[in-house]
């Protein structure tokens, strides 16, 4: 009974977690300046705002013992959709990033230096 | 003909994936994990598995295990404290840049371990590539530098000797 408790507890403390994030994830979604600075507040919300509370809820899940034997069907679906976000959602704003800088239609300021930039001016980067 | 060396790491990992997201080691679930394993091996081992015996080094699983721990204690709290703080200051302290970050690691895992631990640590995105010079073009929300060494040694060396020992 103890260890379920305490499941919960850790739990509810990662969502708690995960609710904090997104927030301020959206807050820095809004206040940065251009398209790159805000992919690293969307980066806050998808591990720490996704894959944090989704651990979180597994633990719940596995801490919850009045579900009967869907709760390791809830504990398991939550970690395996974790996992694959975090091996796919970094993905997105690499191809985001890449695309939005080839293509020119982000805007690069404020910048203080673009290596990649200098690369493509003297064709060492296609 | 279908290497089975290498389609039977991808069979053993597609069934546990099955078992735990189905959550039930009932004798239906373990039939269809089994029959659905079989069929994802012998379509995807060949592709997905070049050198079928590191699949199978307990060191490679240890250090896996490790660096999983500690990216997730250290390295992402470190970073998403630092953005949290960014965005929420009233004056937005920023100083962006797309440093040039060299590696030296061969397999494709490795390189996609260390660009998505770059991409997935809020404050670093890994923006673009170039395979043949062995360089991340990495957009740094916090630029201390521009001398690609340093700031390989800032962003991604401890993913890149992990990624090494894991992989290559």
């Amino acid at each position: 009974m103890l260890l379920n408790a305490l499941l919960i507890f850790i739990g509810e403390a990662l969502v708690a977690i995960g609710v904090f994030c997104d927030l301020a994830a959206s807050i820095g979604m809004i206040r940065f300046p251009n398209f790159y600075t805000r992919l690293h507040a969307a980066t806050v919300g998808t591990i720490g705002g996704a894959v944090v509370p989704l651990i979180g809820v597994a633990l719940m899940a596995l801490g919850a013992d009045w579900l009967g034997n869907y709760r390791f069907f809830l504990a398991g679906a939550s970690i395996v959709a974790g996992i694959l976000i975090l091996l796919l959602a970094p993905v997105g704003s690499h191809v985001l990033a890449q695309a939005a800088h080839k293509a020119g239609l982000a805007s690069h300021e404020p910048i203080a230096f673009d290596h990649l930039e200098e690369d493509r001016r003297r064709g060492e980067k296609e | 003909m279908v290497n089975l060396k290498s389609a039977i790491p991808a069979m053993i990992l597609s069934f546990i994936v099955y078992i735990v997201y189905t959550g039930s080691i009932d004798p239906y679930d373990l039939l269809t994990g089994a029959i659905v394993a079989v069929i994802i091996g012998l379509l995807t081992g060949e592709i997905v598995i070049k050198d079928p015996g590191k699949a199978f080094d307990p060191k490679r699983l240890y250090w896996l295990i490790k660096y999983t721990i500690w990216y997730f204690l250290v390295a992402e709290v470190k970073a998403h404290v630092d953005v949290i703080k960014r965005a929420l200051s009233p004056r937005i302290p920023l100083n962006p840049a797309i440093v040039r970050v060299p590696y030296y690691v061969e397999t494709d895992y490795a390189m996609t371990t260390i660009a998505n631990s770059i991409t997935n640590t809020p404050g670093t995105v890994v923006v673009d590539i170039d395979y043949g010079r062995k360089i991340f073009y990495v957009h740094w929300i916090d630029a201390k530098t521009s001398d690609p060494g340093e700031a390989r040694k800032m962003i991604s060396l401890d993913f890149e000797e992990h990624a090494r020992k894991i992989f290559d």
